[in-house]
């Protein structure tokens, strides 16, 4: 009965309504429950699981067509052969088999009446025993007969035990040879197909099926997806995000799920295999993806699932657009670790190869740090761990005993106006000191710098050359005595270590180069360059040769205009720094106009912070002037100040730029003279830019632990001391040596005539002569040109080469000295025999006549009783090709015989034995004594 | 009854000479000369002071190698092998092995042929030291000392080249070139600059002559049956 009684609320509006957010609500839940399932990740996941499915498909077809199809039908036909055999056997099979069973029943009954009757003869024997020592004949009587009766029986039942054994197992073998003929025609075909087989499985696996969609499915795959997030748990590492570190979880292998496996090289991204999987990735590698993760080397952000926020960093502009389009990427603003691009991904790996001259495997960075170091970079930012370096350049603390101040100034307006392929920066007129007023004082600083250093230097006597020099002599000395090993000479550019050798006749005068080549250190005590020990002729015609290239249009160059207003202003700009306008207007009164001038250079050299570089009196505590930049990997974003340059704002981005144009981030800005950023311009190319900027970014916070750092061992840390004199000096620039081949040895066509290769020298030299020869080298092959150079090493740096080459060689510290017995006379005589027989001293001349050619002469072997190693001396006799390929030695034991059959029973080890054993005794008599026979009698 | 004989007998005696002319049938020879125009270098007097043993050897002045122009206006030492046409088909290695000499501080045969894998005897025929210093450029660099006169060393190419040069490190005007090949078709040319390449199978094939310093000539020749086929080439100095 409709009954119209005044409800609080209408049953059917609110029924509608109720029904409406009803629907509403469970349209949204299932929605929402979509639309949180439908991830990318799965997405990519089903790809992947799709495109192995069509590549294991592949294979299987390419295995199917290789399979050997007539092979496997003569197999299944043998088989089915065997099988039918084996049935037609099987009445006889059977029959065996009955027989079988009863026997094995036979056999344990025998087996364990035997055991029975062992065990009462052993207790019978025991009592007999027993009762012969109490001396009861009667009952020991009783137990003997007992024994004797025993006996056979215990026999016969061993006897029938293995009777019966032996026909079990005829049986056995019988029946056997019927399955195992079966057996194995069905392991042969299992071999066969193997392959097709496994790749079967595999497709089947891949397949989609409607149980996985069912696991997979919204709300249902909390039970055992086949889709799900993978991570690599990092323990000990930690993800900053600030205030809070949290444990590094990486869960790149969501999506890059082929990344560690092999065959997915072709695979498209994100699927492909990561390049280098012996070396990254896999178990057995160094870098194991489960200890090491993957934003550890790559950065990024490894928490997330999403290609966006994993904070993916594009190569280039156009890889950004791209994504840009194709999955709507913009950068992460809020994570600030992302991803190294892969052109810098190299500086990652310094994050835990610290301590070390060059990151193994690691090209780009290794050249960043070179550059680094070359160019001086150190020399204005600290770096942790790059302290131990030197000043790159010259030192100017006797400048003026060598340049004149009008070089000086011309120099520094612009140094590669007088040798371009110079390493010093450009300092003034750059893009932020160009205009007028700060032309004026670029000019004014210029000539303040030449006048202090002209003034703040301390002379330096020297010498004359005592004749007129050759300059066509020069020259040929110059090309072989050993300059090249560090200097380009003209076309000849093996090395670049030294400053190129060009022009010198603009630059200096012929008592300074004369001095300085004969002994560079008394000019420069600090200095690199090392000691030819040049006759006086010789320098003499190197300097005439030198000093004959000039370069006339730095010659003509006009001095800059200084202009006193400049000079009063840039003096006053310091002075007030300290004290008020009207107290240092009257210090400047009091300044004589050259006083001003050498005022401005000091304070400009503080400033410009030359020091760095040059070694400049006055100068020796300052402090380097540029930014710390021991973490600049690390720095935030918002600290580094891109003015008003217009591009990305990323690290590696302002480094590039940075290094292309230092001053370029004053642009637009309003700053004084003094204000102005003071980074040179070094003119890197883009190759170079990379490099660095790679070496830039590898600078980070140090935030692993120490326990997962590739720690060095003592051996290890003496070899890097080791490397870092030889990048010191440029060994390499001659000698083939840690894997680096000798520069010179591209233009040396005759490899006979090139500077000796150093590998395994430790192996080869007695220390204590390898000590002495680093502090005073004598010649050892008298044929070569080049020269070894004299470094007046101290006492430090001589043990540690003598250290870093035995380590390479793999040579333990050993306290046996030569380890050999003293040689009897007999000995002694056979070895000198032997000598005679090979004929050793005709190369191996005490004292060469001139004029012979190269190929004629070896090194003396008075030397060799101090110089080489007994056991060196044995491997070398051996086989010298073995030891140094294309030595000129021949091998006197082609395959281990002896041309010599009449001496030691013409046993070959014992041939090189002795004559080893002779030359530990050789002394310059002995030589005399063989010269002397050698020579045939007229 | 004798129809029978004399028709065997005559059967026996036409095969024998088919036989005979078959076995020629496989059996082309490429012969010639390799002439020499213009003007010869003069020989280079070799220094043998630095070695008594060698001055002693020799009474006469002793003269480089590298070109020797044969009276009769041929070129001797003449490398002359057979570069294409073989392709395909193996050759057993020969057994005998070819004789290299260190005499009176010169090698001889200045200019040999040899087999991949045929023997090479080398022998030091000097009271004085050598060492054979071979550097091929397919195979190991090698260098073996010879101090003892009368000493002999073996050894085998495995891989064809042309040419390997044989140098002494102790006497650097010795030297010597070894042509090595994968089969037995090569000559040199002698004193009167003549060479004969026997025992061809029928075919087209290229022909090369390598001198020391005038570098390389080739020719085509096709041979035949039991046919001989002269080609010659010429130098210019």
């Amino acid at each position: 009965m409709a009954d119209k009684t005044p409800s609080l609320y209408d049953l059917k509006k609110t029924t509608f309504w109720f029904a409406i957010s009803g629907i509403t609500l469970l349209i949204g839940l299932v929605v929402m429950v979509f639309q949180d399932s439908a991830r990318e990740w799965k997405h990519w996941q089903a790809k992947f699981v799709e495109y192995s499915r069509e590549k294991a498909e592949s294979e299987l077809q390419a295995a199917e067509k290789s399979l050997d199809e007539k092979k496997l039908e003569e197999l299944k036909q043998s088989l089915a052969q065997v099988k039918e055999t084996a049935l037609a056997r099987r009445q006889e099979m059977e029959a065996i088999q009955k027989e079988l069973d009863p026997l094995q029943l036979e056999i344990t009954k025998t087996k364990t009446r035997h055991q029975d009757l062992k065990q009462f003869h052993d207790s019978d024997r025991y009592f007999f025993e027993e009762y012969s020592e109490k001396g009861e004949a009667h009952k020991a009587a009783d137990y003997r007969k007992k024994l004797s009766e025993r006996e056979p029986e215990i026999l016969s039942l061993k006897t029938a035990l293995e009777n019966q054994e032996a026909l079990r197992d005829e049986k056995e073998i019988a029946l056997k040879q019927w399955t195992e003929k079966e057996k194995e025609i069905e392991q042969e075909i299992k071999k066969l197909t193997r392959d097709v087989t496994g790749l079967e499985t595999k497709v089947e696996k891949l397949k989609p099926n409607l149980a996985k969609e069912i696991l997979n499915a919204p709300m249902l795959d909390f039970m055992n997806p086949t889709l799900r997030i993978q991570q690599i748990v990092v323990e000990n590492l930690r993800d900053d995000y600030y205030f809070a570190k949290v444990e590094k979880v990486d869960r790149c292998v969501t999506c890059h799920l082929g990344i560690d496996q092999k065959g997915f090289e072709d695979a498209p991204q994100p699927f492909k295999t990561h390049s280098r999987l012996e070396l990254f990735l896999s178990s057995a590698s160094p870098h194991p993806a489960e200890e090491f993760g993957c934003t550890t080397c790559h950065g990024g952000s490894g928490h997330s699932v999403d290609f966006v926020t994993a904070a993916h960093t594009p190569r280039s502009e156009d890889q950004a657009r791209e994504w840009k389009k194709k999955y709507h990427w913009h950068p992460m603003k809020h994570w600030s670790e992302k991803m190294l691009p892969l052109n810098y991904v190299e500086a990652s790996c310094a994050k835990c190869h610290t301590g070390v001259v060059e990151v193994p495997q690691a090209p780009k960075l290794n050249e960043g740090r070179n550059l680094a170091q070359t160019f001086g970079c150190f020399g204005c930012h600290k770096v942790e761990g790059f302290g131990n370096r030197w000043k790159v350049g010259p030192e100017l603390t006797h400048v003026q005993s060598k340049l004149e101040s009008d070089w000086i100034t011309r120099w520094l307006e612009n140094p590669k106006d007088f040798r371009a392929s110079t390493k010093m920066p450009r300092i003034f007129h750059l893009s932020n000191t160009s205009d007028p007023e700060s032309v004026d004082k670029n000019n004014a600083t210029i000539a303040g710098i030449a006048a202090y250093l002209m003034k703040n230097s301390d002379p330096v006597a020297l010498e004359s050359p005592k004749a007129a020099g050759d300059a066509k002599e020069g020259e040929r000395l110059v090309k072989e005595t050993g300059c090249l090993g560090c200097h380009t000479v003209g076309s000849l550019a093996a090395n670049d270590h030294g400053p190129e050798l060009t022009n010198l006749g603009s630059k200096v005068k012929a008592d300074w180069l004369y001095t300085w080549i004969k002994n560079p250190k008394h000019y420069a005590p600090e200095t690199r360059m090392p000691s030819l020990r040049l006759t006086d002729e010789e320098a003499s015609h190197i300097t005439t040769y030198l000093l004959s290239q000039r370069n006339e249009k730095f010659e003509s160059k006009k001095p800059p205009l200084v202009k006193t207003e400049a000079v009063d202003e840039i003096s006053l700009t310091f002075m007030t720094s300290k004290l008020r306008f009207q107290e240092a207007k009257a210090e400047l009164e009091k300044m004589s106009p050259e006083a001003r001038l050498e005022y401005v250079g000091q304070q400009a050299i503080n400033q410009q912070g030359c020091f760095g570089c040059h070694a400049i009196k006055g100068f020796e505590n300052a402090k380097p002037i540029g930014t710390e930049l021991t973490e600049e990997g690390s720095k935030e974003i918002d600290r580094l100040d891109f003015g008003f340059v217009d591009i990305e704002r990323t690290r590696q981005a302002w480094f590039s730029q940075k290094l292309k144009e230092p001053r370029i981030f004053d642009h637009g800005k309003v700053k004084a003279y003094h204000e102005k950023l003071r980074m040179p311009q070094f003119d890197f190319t883009d190759e170079q830019v990379d490099s660095l900027v790679t070496f830039l970014l590898s600078l980070q916070k140090s935030e692993i632990p120490l326990e997962m750092k590739k720690s060095l061992t003592i051996k290890e840390n003496q070899i890097e001391a080791g490397r870092l004199l030889v990048s010191k000096l440029n060994c390499q620039g001659c000698h083939t040596l840690d894997g680096k081949e000798g520069s010179v040895r591209s233009i040396i066509e005759d490899k006979g005539n090139a500077p000796p290769i150093l590998n395994g020298e430790g192996k080869k030299v007695e220390e204590v002569w390898l000590y002495h020869f680093l502090e005073n080298p004598t010649p050892i092959r008298p044929w070569l040109q080049y020269r070894m150079p004299s470094f007046a090493f101290h006492e430090k740096e001589l043990s540690a080469f003598v250290q870093y080459f035995n380590h390479l060689a793999g040579v333990e510290p050993s306290y046996k000295g030569k380890g050999i017995p003293p040689s009897t006379l007999e000995e002694v005589e056979a070895g000198h025999k032997l000598f005679q027989a090979f004929q050793c001293i005709k190369c191996h001349k005490s004292n060469p006549e001139p004029g012979l050619s190269a190929s004629f002469l070896a090194p003396d072997l008075v030397m060799a009783k101090d110089r080489l190693r007994p056991e060196w001396i044995i491997d070398w006799l051996k086989d010298p090709q073995e030891v140094e390929p294309g030595t000129m030695m021949p091998t006197f034991f082609a395959e281990g015989k002896s041309p010599v059959t009449d001496m030691l029973e013409g046993d070959a080890a014992k041939q090189i034995k002795a004559m080893r054993d002779y030359l530990m005794v050789f002394t310059p008599e002995e030589a005399a004594r063989i010269t002397g026979e050698a020579k045939p009698s007229k | 009854m004798i129809y029978r004989t004399l028709s065997v007998s005559v059967t026996m005696f036409c095969v024998s000479v088919a036989l005979g002319f078959s076995s020629q049938a496989l059996a082309g020879t490429v012969t010639g000369k390799v002439s020499f125009t213009g003007q010869a270098p003069t020989p280079q007097k070799i220094s043998m002071g630095a070695d008594p043993t060698c001055a002693a050897f020799h009474k006469e002045p002793v003269f480089t190698e590298d070109v020797v122009a044969n009276a009769n206006g041929t070129l001797k030492n003449v490398f002359v092998y057979v570069k294409e046409g073989l392709e395909g088909k193996t050759f057993p290695a020969a057994t005998q092995s070819v004789l290299l000499d260190q005499k009176g501080c010169r090698y001889t045969p200045h200019v040999f042929g040899i087999q991949v894998n045929q023997p090479l005897e080398i022998l030091n025929s000097d009271a004085t030291l050598h060492n054979v210093h071979g550097m091929p450029r397919e195979s190991k660099e090698f260098n073996l000392g010879m101090p003892i006169q009368g000493m002999k060393l073996n050894r085998k190419f495995d891989k064809p080249e042309i040419m390997v040069k044989f140098k002494c490190d102790v006497h650097p005007w010795m030297n010597a070139y070894a042509g090595v090949l994968t089969h037995p078709f090569f000559n040199v040319t002698s004193d009167q600059g003549a060479f004969e390449i026997k025992d061809l199978p029928a075919g087209s094939y290229v022909i090369e002559a390598w001198h020391e310093k005038y570098g390389v000539q080739t020719q085509q020749v096709t041979v035949d049956e039991a046919g001989t086929q002269t080609i010659d080439f010429n130098f210019a100095g």
